[in-house]
């Protein structure tokens, strides 16, 4: 086969194009302020909804009131697996849960 | 964030692309996709300080406010050198499937650019991960980079903007552990314009419309879309049907409406349709009478896929059922309804098995019950496709939540018949022996 697409070979030197895509900007976003100490918050704890997912956060939270005996933990699991939660029909139940805890540990398992 | 030691860097990746680069990720070394307590509760004792590390240590000044990487700009024209200089630059780049590749160069992207009408600058889409912007000229660049022709254009616009789009789920399936594999089906006068092989060795190299089809995408995907072998597309084993699968419906012969017409279109329009199978099995037919046809695809389910399925065979099938009276809405039921397996043996049974989401209606009352494998006979399609043999093919795709086939209609440019006239006449002409 040899099309006019497909003509040029061998040694000659070729000006090639890039392949690879530009990106729209993605806005930065800083990560929100820890609490100074765990005593006495309220540490929410997201479950991706894989299987280990519930097996480890359950590890740490019971870690975390063990070491933390005044720390409160709050469960979120996601509404549809491998979707981000705020295009799932949960969005506004995460809102609503994610303004309540102090800080959250993620389990993206796998 | 917990993560597996292992996904680390894809964790990272992850953030960075939705705009957060510095989230605090404590890797764990508890094995993927856990089911034994003990052996979380241990995962996490180890690293239980980093935790309480992560949870309560003040914000250093890069994480309360991340600073914008610089990364290396890329000009249009990105390397000059000689055929085995550019495959080797393209290599060490990551640009490539391993396979060597055809010079992008201005006049054969110019020459690709000859089977559309859209300005190279149109977005057809943005491809996840990274959200790249598959330009007209970009899909056109990796085009040529995979051999296709000019006349492939149309559909590989059509395959971007199916693959762009929600419902096929390719931020999942493109970078799961499962390895799954963009499967296309082409309907409509288009197949025979570009000759896509419906028939006999479809899926096989040797057409270079099923074969550059599949290539260019595969290479779009990577390149467009950013997901890197280990970094994103976490993959387990890999699939080799990243290469290529391609496959037209043979329309001609089939005694059913064509896949694109049950999709909603016209039967003189052409469509791609994509889903994402990881695995294809041709069986042996259990007997070449409808029920034996239709036993065949029901005893050969796996329990626990529990969706998206693809039931391919051939046209003299296709008339055996046809002929006893099964229309596809009713295989699609009767498949669904009686493609069973014992609830034992199904892997929501089982601990360590499904998902922490379970279905109720996989939930049966007793284990000796059995379950529907595939629930929603919405989620079998049937392909008509294959050349002469006994053998059904069954692509098997997952039970995802919200993924489906999706169809896009191919839209053809002006010019088409002068196109399809110029690069038509490629046809192998095998030696007589």
């Amino acid at each position: 086969m040899n099309t006019g697409a497909q003509a040029s070979r061998g040694t000659a030197s070729h000006e090639v194009l890039s392949p690879w895509a530009d990106v729209d900007p993605v806005p930065l976003r800083g990560i929100t302020p820890r609490p100074k100490d765990l005593a006495g918050k309220k540490i929410g704890l997201f479950s991706n909804g894989k299987r280990a997912a519930a097996l480890t956060l359950t590890a740490v939270e019971t870690r975390l009131k063990e070491q933390v005996p005044s720390v409160e933990t709050s469960w979120y699991t996601s509404t549809k697996i491998n979707t981000p939660e705020i295009l799932t029909e949960g969005k506004a139940r995460f809102e609503v849960w994610v303004r309540g805890v102090d800080a959250v540990v993620l389990s993206v398992a796998d | 964030m917990l993560a597996n030691e292992g996904f680390v860097t894809d964790g990272r990746s992850a953030s960075s692309n939705k705009g957060m680069p510095v989230v605090r990720i404590v890797p764990q070394t508890v094995p993927c996709e856990c089911s034994v307590k003990e052996d979380a509760e241990a995962g996490i004792g180890q690293v239980m300080a980093q935790i309480l590390d992560a949870l309560a240590s003040p914000l250093t000044a890069e994480e309360a406010s991340p600073k914008k990487k610089e990364s290396e700009p890329l000009s249009r024209i990105v390397f000059k050198g000689d055929l085995g200089e550019f495959n080797r630059f393209f290599y060490k780049r990551g640009w490539g499937d391993g396979l060597p590749l055809l010079p992008p160069t201005e006049e054969a992207v110019r020459e690709m650019l000859t089977g559309t009408d859209l300005p190279s600058d149109h977005v057809v889409g943005k491809i996840e991960p990274r959200y790249g912007k598959a330009t007209v000229e970009k899909i056109a660049v990796n085009a040529v980079m995979a051999g296709a022709l000019p006349t492939y254009m149309p559909i590989l616009i059509a395959c971007v903007e199916a693959v762009t789009e929600q419902l096929a789920q390719l931020g999942a399936y493109g970078t799961s552990t499962g390895s799954w594999t963009p499967f296309w089906i082409i309907n409509g006068a288009v197949r025979n314009d570009v000759r896509v092989n419906c028939s006999s060795g479809s899926m096989s190299p040797g057409d270079i419309a099923n074969a550059a089809i599949g290539r260019a995408m595969g290479l779009i995907i990577k390149n467009l879309g950013g997901a890197r072998k280990a970094v994103e597309d976490m993959g387990v084993y890999g699939n080799p049907g990243k290469y290529s699968s391609v496959i037209g419906e043979n329309e001609e012969n089939s005694p059913w409406e064509p896949l694109h017409v049950e999709h909603g279109l016209a039967r003189d329009e052409s469509a791609v349709t994509l889903f994402f199978p990881n695995c294809y099995s041709q069986i042996w037919q259990y007997g070449s009478d409808d029920r034996g046809i239709l036993n065949t695809f029901i005893y050969n389910l796996q329990p626990g896929r529990g969706g998206l399925s693809c039931l391919i065979m051939t046209p003299h099938h296709a008339k055996t059922l046809a002929g006893k009276g099964w229309t596809k809405p009713m295989i699609r039921k009767f498949v669904s309804e009686f493609g069973r397996v014992v609830a034992y043996r199904h892997p929501s049974s089982h601990q360590g098995g499904g998902w922490t989401i379970k279905r109720p209606e996989t939930v049966p009352p007793s284990g000796m019950d059995t379950v529907a494998i595939i629930p929603n006979p919405d989620l079998i399609k049937i392909l008509v496709a294959g050349g002469p043999g006994a053998f059904l093919g069954l692509a098997c795709g997952s039970g995802m939540v919200g993924a489906d086939f999706v169809t896009k209609k191919i839209r053809l440019p002006a010019n088409w018949s002068k196109l399809v006239a110029k690069y038509r006449n490629l046809v192998p002409a095998y030696e007589k022996y």
